[in-house]
């Protein structure tokens, strides 16, 4: 990871700024992918997993500019919303396909040698709705942001 | 207006009749299929939105079969002669698809036995017939008679869609048969009278009674087999179906009769008039559709046995000399390149086919003696005087019938046999077979019902029993033996006259200055232009983009909402006091010190601090009220919300507004933001309002919420919750289980509006970028 030369608006950026963010983002990113996975039975989910990486993104539009903090959303925050939405709703399908009702969510117990591990259409719904909240709101906040950087651009 | 839009097709080595005429034989096979329903009709029934009362059904009565016959007999001649004309039109297929489908939709409208359906038919024929006359939409006339004819026949739809549903509510059903059934059991109800009157909207719209006639003749942009089929035999005849049908409940309503007679009488005689001032052939022909469907609306509308006779056979007579005389104007377009009467004679010696049916529908139309006209006539004057009507009314009839007369003259006299001195042109020679035989056929089959008019009466007695209000055989009791010869005689000689002296009466009625202001079409006109204005004044009033105001309406209708809430509660016990923890009392005194320093800063980023403050005072209650998700998720997002603001405040500040938030109306007014440390602005008094606002809404938020902690607290939600959790979602965090379970579809649709407002923004920012690059 090596994070461009800060662009000039909002110049002088802060050393502190540019130092703690490239350290931050990274962990607030493993933070948020660790809140949505233990959401199902502790504090957490894909909605908060979700505002926890559009914060790392907006600290990272601050630091480093809108453009490169919009960069940094894995294949664009439209494709990935969108990506998203159909994720958690494709995951509501199966429930029909076996005659259940849509978005009932279906629970296989995969059976390894060592450990059982549940498996659900639980995760790829929540996983939808990380991602869409990821790039939607990341999206707008970096715009925001980057609305005063632009102006001088 | 039709007259500066080239309608002839190329004269000369015309190419061959399209082989769409195939398509007739749908029609022609519906035709034959509907005598089956002769004897006994027809019914079948599908339940659809039983929750809504909206059923499916299809009943074939005399009323429908009659219409049917229209439909299909008329629409099987429609595309013969439509194959012909339209040969070589690159436009021809969609013209035949859009016909097909405004044939469904036709059949659908006349034999749908629940008025929702009906409705859905009837707007769908109106769509139709937007998308037929709009075909050489590159003439900008062309589109506004489109439009003109989408806007009135659409607007009288919605008013049919209001009385359909008030009629319903009272009724208590949609199904047709029921309300003409139990009429007696609500006829006396207050809303019959707005049921009704929605109603006439609708159907008056459609079948272009005043004073919404004018849309009709404008309608006559359409390619010829278009205005044959749909304006003047089947579409614009909806309205009287739907009088028709719903004569046998409200026929001896007052308001029922004296509006129809009222309304029918005065069309019929006003569009003859309106007739006599075009040179137009085909719009002369509309007007006197114009006409007739007013003594349609009329004949329904009186009192007595005899009008429901009356109104089937003049409807089933009309059909059958004007959809032939359309089909003589298209001829004759064709073969001379134009419809205007002053530069059209002496055609019948090339055209005697032509010139054929023109005279035996033109017989016809005159109500001469031996054609089914004259039967038709004879019985509504019968039918008049069993209704024992004004004398306005009766010798109404005889000028309609004379300016007929005349009409009839022009379109098949003038036009074909006065030479009027000027040589004929060498190209104009008789059009092909397809578009001689419907007008032959149709019109001969009017003189045959003249001479024989009993081949038509199994049909007819049908049809006007099932319009008829009492249902005791007497519909089709009325002798045709003594047809009043002075009054034909009057009628025909006056119509004679009439027909001698067209030019100079036209020239007259020119001269004659009516207010042009006062027109119905005029007001169409100026109602259209003043919807853009309109909607300009509404969007600057209501979208000043003033965020303040705006959030200040919302708010304030917040407070109302509030207010109006907590004045109805009921306060009960006052609540046993529990300590609070440390946390809580410290999240608090926090919570207070950020919303005083609220109220109190004036700088815009410490307001913004101060703001986040009361947030992540917030979230701490929540972590020790036992709600971490909700903490978490204010945490995060107070955070985001913070930085993004306050990257906005940035840019404002840069451009010089960001500083003194009571500054901003100022630099709104213009001045610039000179508000020195010293002087301190006085309070604004606008901001008076808002004082209020936020001190109602905060009031009534503590009401509320004390209210609610004082009451019983009911744990069923959470014990279910608690209960199901585990064993039906496998989770052990209740409010992720919420969101991603039991309340999936929710959240499903939470994730969509965000997605749809990234969508919405993006491009807004990209506006705001581009606008700011440009000076």
């Amino acid at each position: 990871m090596t994070p461009p030369t800060p662009p000039t608006p909002l110049t002088p950026r802060p050393l502190v700024l540019t130092t703690s963010a490239r350290a931050l983002y990274p962990i607030m990113l493993l933070i948020s992918v660790w809140v949505l996975l233990r959401g199902h039975n502790q504090p957490g989910g894909g909605f908060i997993g979700g505002t926890i990486a559009v914060a790392a993104t907006s600290l990272w539009a601050v630091a480093f500019g809108a453009k490169d903090a919009l960069g940094r959303i894995p294949l664009g925050p439209v494709r990935l919303g969108a990506g998203g939405a159909l994720l958690a709703l494709s995951s509501g399908v199966l429930g029909p396909l076996v005659g259940r009702p849509f978005l009932t969510h279906l629970w296989v117990d995969l059976d390894l040698a060592v450990t059982t591990i549940p498996l659900s259409t639980v995760l790829p719904f929540d996983l939808g709705v990380y991602a869409t909240v990821w790039a939607s709101l990341g999206a707008i906040c970096a715009h925001a942001i980057g609305l005063d950087e632009e102006a001088e651009a | 207006m039709a007259s500066s839009i080239p309608t002839g097709e190329p004269t000369g080595d015309a190419p061959p009749t399209s082989r769409l005429i195939v398509l007739a034989l749908l029609p022609a096979a519906l035709f034959l299929l509907a005598w089956r329903a002769l004897d006994g009709g027809f019914e079948a029934h599908w339940t659809w939105i039983p929750t809504f009362g909206l059923d499916f059904g299809i009943l074939i009565d005399g009323l429908a079969l009659q219409f049917i016959a229209l439909i299909t007999g008329v629409g099987t001649a429609v595309f013969v002669y439509g194959a012909g004309y339209l040969a070589g039109d690159p436009k021809r297929a969609r013209i035949f698809g859009l016909l097909l489908a405004f044939m469904v939709a036709m059949l659908g409208c006349v034999t749908s036995t629940n008025l929702l359906g009906l409705f859905i038919f009837w707007e769908l024929t109106s769509v139709i017939s937007f998308l037929l006359v709009g075909t050489k939409h590159e003439y900008e006339a062309t589109r506004k008679s489109a439009q003109q004819a989408l806007m009135v026949t659409g607007a009288g739809g919605l008013s049919l869609l209001a009385g359909v549903v008030l009629l319903g509510q009272v009724a208590g059903t949609y199904a047709i048969p029921e309300i003409v059934a139990t009429s007696e059991a609500w006829i006396d109800h207050p809303w019959v009278p707005a049921a009704l009157l929605c109603l006439f909207g609708g159907a008056f719209t459609k079948s272009a009674q005043f004073p919404f006639h004018f849309w009709l003749p404008n309608a006559m942009a359409a390619p010829t087999p278009v205005s044959a089929y749909l304006h003047s035999a089947t579409m614009v005849k909806l309205g009287i179906y739907l009088l028709a049908r719903l004569h046998p409940a409200f026929g001896d309503l007052p308001l029922w009769q004296g509006t129809l007679i009222g309304v029918g009488g005065f069309t019929s005689v006003w569009s003859m008039v309106l007739a006599v001032k075009e040179r137009d052939l085909k719009r002369i022909l509309a007007w006197s559709t114009v006409s007739a469907l007013g003594t349609l609306v009329m004949v329904i509308g009186l009192p007595g046995p005899g009008a429901a006779t009356a109104a089937a056979t003049f409807l089933l007579a009309h059909a059958l000399y004007k959809a032939p005389l359309f089909f003589v104007a298209g001829n004759v377009d064709i073969a001379a390149g134009t419809r205007d009467i002053d530069k059209l004679a002496a055609m019948g010696r090339r055209m005697p086919y032509t010139a054929l049916a023109a005279l035996l529908a033109g017989a016809s139309m005159s109500g001469l003696p031996l054609s089914y006209g004259f039967v038709a006539k004879d019985i509504i004057k019968l039918a008049k005087s069993q209704a024992d009507v004004v004398t306005l009314v009766a010798w109404s009839g005889v000028f309609v019938g004379a300016a007929s007369v005349a009409a009839a003259g022009v379109a098949a006299i003038r036009v074909f046999w006065h030479s009027g001195g000027r040589p004929l042109p060498p190209e104009i020679r008789e059009v092909r077979w397809s578009m001689r035989i419907p007008p032959l056929v149709i019109g001969a089959t009017g003189i045959v019902f003249g001479l024989a008019p009993w081949l038509a009466e199994p049909l007819l007695a049908l049809s006007a029993a099932a319009m008829h209000t009492v249902d005791d055989g007497s519909a089709f009791d009325v002798e045709p033996g003594t047809p009043g010869w002075t009054a034909v005689a009057v009628t025909i000689v006056l119509g004679i006259g009439m027909f001698v002296v067209w030019d100079p009466l036209h020239r007259a009625l020119h001269r004659v200055r009516f207010p042009k202001r006062l027109t119905p079409g005029h007001a169409y006109e100026s109602f259209v232009r003043s919807i853009p204005h309109a909607a300009a004044a509404v969007a600057r009033l209501v979208q000043h983009g003033r965020i303040r105001l705006y959030a200040q309406l919302s708010l304030g209708f917040l407070a109302l909402g509030l207010l109006w809430v907590v004045a109805r509660l009921e306060v009960p016990q006052w609540p046993s006091y529990q300590p609070p923890s440390i946390p809580i009392i410290g999240a608090t005194v926090a919570l207070v010190a950020a919303s005083i320093t609220v109220c109190v800063v004036r700088d815009r980023f410490l307001l913004l601090l101060a703001g986040g403050l009361v947030g992540l005072a917030c979230a701490v209650v929540f972590v020790f009220g036992g709600a971490p998700d909700v903490a978490f998720t204010q945490l995060t997002v107070e955070v985001a919300l913070v930085v993004v603001i306050a990257s906005v405040l940035l840019r404002m500040r840069r451009i010089g507004v960001g500083g003194d938030i009571l500054a901003t109306d100022s630099i709104a007014k213009g001045s610039n933001n000179s508000t020195a440390a010293g002087d301190r602005p006085r309070l604004d008094p606008l901001s008076w309002p808002r004082m209020l606002i936020a001190v109602v809404t905060g009031v009534s938020v503590a009401t509320l919420l004390l209210v609610s902690v004082m009451g019983p607290f009911d744990p069923a939600v959470p014990r279910f919750f608690a209960e199901h959790s585990v064993p039906d979602a496998h989770g052990h965090n209740v409010v992720n289980v919420i969101l991603v379970d039991f309340r999936a579809f929710d959240t499903f649709g939470e994730v969509c509006v965000l997605l749809f407002a990234v969508l919405a923004m993006l491009p807004l920012f990209a506006a705001l970028r581009g606008r700011r690059r440009a000076p």
